[in-house]
């Protein structure tokens, strides 16, 4: 590393005057440089500029090609076949082809692997010649293009030689400090924590829309902090701006925000358990009653928090994904709706009046977390609940919710594969260990129904059909109040005003679409 | 003399033991490092699998056995976040916290000293008196509000001085500095100043009170009878005999100024081993949690027995006692 | 009246009377501690009660009318719609009682050992102070944010909830007591072979007696400036500490917990919620440690 530090002083001596360097600033350094080892948006977002996978988003978020540069089902659904772009090279060198596509499988979906769960769905990855491939999988899967966006290949040679065969989360090996992908961009200087240079990669093989010379990424926590050195001029980007802080640097000629809605829903879930390890926690079983539950999403106004504590930049969610995703359900998009007396009378008819509920949240997670549980705390406690607020950071928070200490919490959702199908897998199955279903459904919500609709979900390739599943399971889980969905979080990026740049819903950051004016 | 030596290295021993148990005892209430380390598409079988292979899963005492024989032999574990040997990590931080926390201890001890002897010496004066109050107004707030408003200030309004991180820095191969560059040492004022504030204060005001205590001794009187002039006294004889008890404060601050290099560190991104030691805690990364505070001991430690061995030298009475 | 009297008649009184700092430092820190006495009746609302608060006040200005609801607040308001004013007030509360909480714990915690350390010597002694030692190791920030840690861990789940100021003073506490029992143990030290301790010692009084009889009359001037100063330290520190995520819950914010929120909207244009907490924080910590230093001076009988 140390020697990458002086090639990067060199090079720096060696800049011509006009170069168009960049210094951008996001709030946690990826922890690593491997695209397999950590399966986190920090990391892939990052990893995105320097390695590439088979398709790639685009601005609109579409699939579109990348390193291959075709695809369609093979006959009778059984897996999907890519030819690969021919003339590739990675940053060393060294030549891409099918090769690497099957040695990026075998490490991405090894059990060190945290990647794995994408490839679930597959049998085998059959090398067809040298540019082409077959991904077999075990039921037909119309999505599967879709949920590989972020499988980034990596050079077979380039690995054995450097003996990171396999991720090591563990102890870390040479894959986690030092790249080697096909992308526009390659890490010249790595500094975990600290810094991490890029420059532009000659040999890249599409046609670079950006300016740059020279990016370096800087983590800045302190979110003033961050603030203060956009406004100074010590950084040309920072990701996320403090909501509070957008009019302000609206009205600032020298900086620009950006904003868009990003694919995290924000919601409410509730302890559906029954009797539940929690006892002691106030009424342990009073989330169990739909009443209770349609009585809390009745009571939080959730215009009024999107006006004051968001600013106004953010949208009401009606379901687990935002409209942006596919397979988003548009006859279901009318949200609960605020009705405060509404919440009193389902609260009386179910007993539940001046209930104990112990809402925990998470204070350094989403954007505004602590403040938005804050308001919530307020609104049920008007509407008669008698709500006690535990917000804690992220560390301690999980650990919290997987030891069932809740009735009530707040959670952010973001579906990887940008489809309604992802948060049903994770929130809204029954949990069921063997089938790696419901994992993230800490409340234990449970409907027949909707088990049964969703392996029909995955595996349907006619988009109204599988529409019309949706939309079932979309009714089901409004009706009995599953989850609350609360918001569609903001994106909210700050930038020089002489920067020009492409935002993302998946709150993805890629050079290559940058320029320095 | 020798027994007492061999009595005191034991004790320090057994002190580094019980830091590092109460520590060992602790982490697991901070939270869960597994979460940290996989995506949101893991199942409960992959984190079971990874907390074994961290050696999680066993009873404390187990993890704290095998860190002990690991770091007796030099070997500090590798980091769960970065994946890359404590030991080298903590060595590429170190100067960074080193160099902040030297600027600002000299920062601290030089205005601290100037200030101490001229508030003792117009004792009554009201500049003497506004320096003494106003010097509170920055042990009255908290480092990191006073740390905000100065980025606010000089790097937002007036736009004089970096609001992050360290500047330019220049790798000498074993040691790498900012002093050698304009902006390494532009980078550097803001927080030697927030980090040596109090410092300066504490030192400020115990000068000025051993000052005035000096300087009622009858040598200094006799002194001033002799017509030595106030220059001659003030600085040769009173100063020289405050240097003693300020030093040893000085020495025992070096805990403050640890502590406070958290917070410095935390708004100023600086990126020392204060902060480094924060977003281990922010990860759960145990084992550079217990490197960094195992390392704080032996520094403590080290001090407090170079001290109590100094003392035994000077003063052969305190031998018994202690 | 004949004790009044003698106050009154006192050197230090004296001293306090000549001292224009130390009377309006007094006054300051006396008014507010009234203030936060009687803050539920003072308080315009009670912001510690969630079913008043109403959201669409959030972030209205002083003294300026909010535009959804009309109501105006001589502080403005948060981004909860609490009143600053009446949140400062309760905040205060729980400010002062960390803090004089904090202080009693290490104070009693610093007294006992340094008496007991002082006057036995020996492995009491070695035991005590390399304990100081090891307490010293841990900076206080990381001691609190790993007591929160084992409290979370240890309490039962129904008093989770409440425990949050406890742990506050416990961490501050712990953190502090090694200074006191370090002066008393050197006062200790001093007194314990000077001839009315021998003299108590030789008529057969016991060693408890005579540590609170006699030693520790004898330490209790230096404790009370240690006391007063680091009254100040811990309301800082329970500030710094809620700045690092471990402070006061948000729905009963200390003034620190308010400073911690407020920080975040310094560049945003609502100033007021940072900058009435912190005048108060000022305010109060610059009064307490101004007594404290002429609390220092007085009791010192050299520098009169």
């Amino acid at each position: 590393m140390k020697r990458l530090t002086t090639a990067a002083l060199l090079g720096a001596l060696a800049m011509p005057v006009a170069a168009e360097e960049f210094t951008f600033a996001v709030t946690t350094d990826p922890q690593t440089m491997d695209p397999h080892a950590v399966n986190s948006a920090p990391v892939l977002g990052f990893l995105n500029n320097v390695y590439e996978g088979l398709v790639r988003r685009g601005k609109d978020m579409t699939i579109e090609p990348a390193l291959a540069t075709s695809w369609e089902p093979i006959e009778g659904g059984v897996g999907w076949r890519f030819k690969l772009r021919e003339g590739v090279t990675f940053h060393d060198g060294s030549e891409f082809n099918a090769d690497d596509v099957i040695f990026s499988y075998q490490r991405a979906s090894d059990e060190s692997s945290d990647t794995r769960s994408w490839f679930a769905p597959v049998a085998e990855v059959v090398k067809v010649d040298d540019y082409a491939v077959d991904v077999m999988t075990n039921a037909p899967n119309p999505i599967f293009p879709d949920s590989i966006a972020n499988w980034m290949i990596m050079d077979s040679g380039w690995a054995e030689a450097n003996d990171t065969a396999l991720p090591d989360k563990e102890a870390g090996n040479y894959a986690t400090l030092n790249a080697n992908g096909t992308g526009a961009f390659q890490i010249t200087a790595r500094e975990p924590g600290l810094r991490t240079v890029l420059e532009p990669f000659d040999g890249w093989w599409g046609d670079a829309e950006h300016n740059l010379t020279r990016a370096e990424l800087v983590p800045i926590q302190n979110p003033a902090t961050a603030l203060a050195a956009l406004l100074s001029g010590d950084v040309d980007f920072i990701n996320p701006v403090p909501i509070q802080d957008v009019a302000r640097l609206q009205d600032n000629p020298d900086v620009k925000v950006i904003q868009g809605i990003e694919a995290r829903v924000i919601m409410l879930g509730f302890d559906q358990k029954e009797g539940a390890s929690e006892a002691g926690q106030g009424g342990s079983d009073l989330f169990l009653d739909p009443r209770v539950r349609e009585a809390a999403a009745k009571a939080v106004n959730v215009p009024a928090i999107l006006q004051t504590i968001m600013r106004g930049n953010a949208e009401v969610a009606s379901q687990l994904v935002s409209h942006a995703m596919r397979g988003y359900s548009a006859a279901n998009a009318d949200p609960y709706g605020y009705d405060l007396e509404g919440a009193k009378a389902l609260l009386a008819e179910a007993g539940a009046e001046g209930a104990e509920v112990s809402f925990k949240c998470s204070n350094n997670r989403y954007l505004n977390d602590e403040s938005v549980c804050q308001a919530i705390t307020a609104m049920l406690a008007q509407a008669g609940l008698n709500v006690t607020l535990d917000a804690m950071p992220v560390q301690n928070y999980w650990p919290e919710l997987r030891a069932d200490n809740f009735d009530m919490y707040l959670l952010g959702w973001s579906p990887g594969t940008f489809d309604a199908e992802h948060p049903l897998r994770f929130l809204a199955s029954t949990p069921n260990e063997e089938k790696k279903l419901g994992s993230w459904n800490f409340g234990g919500y449970s409907n027949a129904r909707v088990d049964e609709l969703l392996p029909m979900i995955q595996s349907e390739i006619d988009e109204p059909t599988r529409q019309a599943m949706l939309d079932e399971v979309t009714a089901i889980l409004q009706d009995e109040v599953a989850y609350v969905p609360l918001y569609v979080q903001p994106l909210v990026w700050g930038a020089r005003s002489n920067i020009e740049l492409t935002q993302r819903p998946d709150n993805f950051f890629l050079l290559r679409w940058v320029t320095v004016n | 003399m020798l027994s007492y030596i061999i009595r005191r290295v034991a004790q320090s021993a057994l002190v580094l033991f019980v830091v590092g148990l109460v520590a060992f005892s602790m982490f697991r209430f901070v939270g869960d490092p597994i979460d940290n380390m996989l995506g949101q598409e893991r199942t409960m079988e992959d984190v079971e699998r990874l907390r074994s292979q961290l050696g999680l899963d066993q009873p404390f005492p187990v993890q704290y056995v095998k860190f002990l024989r690991e770091a007796v032999q030099g070997n500090f574990g590798v980091s769960f976040r970065q994946g890359r040997p404590v030991a080298e990590i903590l060595a590429e931080r170190a100067p960074a916290t080193l160099e902040l926390a030297l600027v600002s201890a000299m920062l601290a001890i030089a205005l601290g000293i100037a200030l101490g002897v001229f508030t003792a010496i117009r004792r009554d004066g009201f500049a003497a008196n506004f320096i003494m109050s106003a010097s509170l107004i920055g042990v009255s707030l908290p480092t990191f509000l006073i740390g905000i408003l100065l980025i606010y200030v000089f790097s937002v309004e007036l736009g004089w001085l970096p609001s992050f991180g360290r500047g330019e820095v220049v790798d000498l191969g074993w040691w790498n500095t900012g002093l050698l560059t304009s902006s390494g040492l532009k980078a550097l004022i803001l927080p030697a100043i927030t980090l040596g504030l109090y410092q300066m204060t504490l030192i400020m005001r115990l000068v000025r009170s051993e000052m005035l205590e000096v300087l009622r001794q009858d040598y200094i009187r006799f002194a001033r009878a002799r017509g030595l002039s106030d220059r001659t006294i003030n600085f040769r004889h009173a100063l020289k005999n405050t240097m003693v008890p300020v030093i040893t404060i000085i020495g025992l601050q070096l805990g403050a100024i640890i502590a406070f290099a958290i917070i410095t560190e935390t708004v100023f991104q600086w990126p020392g081993l204060g902060l480094l030691f924060i977003n281990a805690i922010q990860f759960v990364d145990i084992p550079v949690m217990a490197a960094y505070l195992m390392m704080i001991s032996v520094i403590f430690v080290t001090i407090n027995l170079a001290v109590d061995i100094l003392y035994a030298f000077i003063d052969p009475r305190l031998r018994v006692s202690a | 009246m004949s004790r009044l009297q003698r106050i009154l008649d006192s050197d230090q009184f004296y001293a306090f009377r000549r001292s224009p700092v130390a009377m309006v430092s007094a006054a300051v820190a006396s008014l507010l501690i009234l203030v936060t006495i009687f803050a539920p009746l003072i308080a315009p609302t009670n912001p510690f009660d969630p079913s008043s608060l109403n959201l669409m006040n959030g972030f209205t200005p002083p003294m300026e009318p909010n535009a959804f609801t009309g109501e105006s607040f001589v502080m403005g308001t948060d981004d909860q719609g609490r009143d600053v004013f009446s949140t400062i007030l309760y905040g205060m509360r729980i400010s002062l009682f960390v803090g004089v909480a904090a202080v009693l714990f290490a104070m009693v915690l610093g007294i006992i050992l340094g008496l007991l350390s002082g006057y036995f010597g020996g492995w009491t002694e070695t035991i005590i102070m390399r304990t100081a030692d090891v307490q010293l190791t841990f900076p206080s920030i990381l001691l609190a944010m790993l007591i929160f840690g084992i409290a979370k861990g240890v309490t039962p789940v129904e008093y989770r909830d409440q425990m949050a100021i406890w742990v506050l003073i416990l961490a501050i506490g712990l953190s502090d007591w090694v200074q006191f029992a370090r002066v008393v143990r050197g006062a200790t030290l001093v007194e314990k072979n000077k001839d009315y301790v021998a003299a108590a010692r030789i008529i057969g009084q016991n060693p408890l007696t005579i540590m609170l009889r006699h030693i520790l009359p004898n330490v209790l001037s230096p404790v009370l400036v240690i006391a007063t100063i680091s009254l100040a330290l811990a309301i800082i520190a329970e500030a710094t500490l809620s700045f690092l995520g471990v402070g006061a819950p948000p729905t009963q914010p200390s003034l620190g917990t308010l400073i911690r929120i407020g920080q975040g909207f310094l560049f945003s244009g609502e100033w007021w919620i940072l900058f009435f907490p912190a005048c108060t924080l000022l305010a109060l910590a610059l009064s307490v440690n101004l007594l404290g230093d002429w609390l220092r001076d007085a009791l010192n009988p050299r520098l009169k």
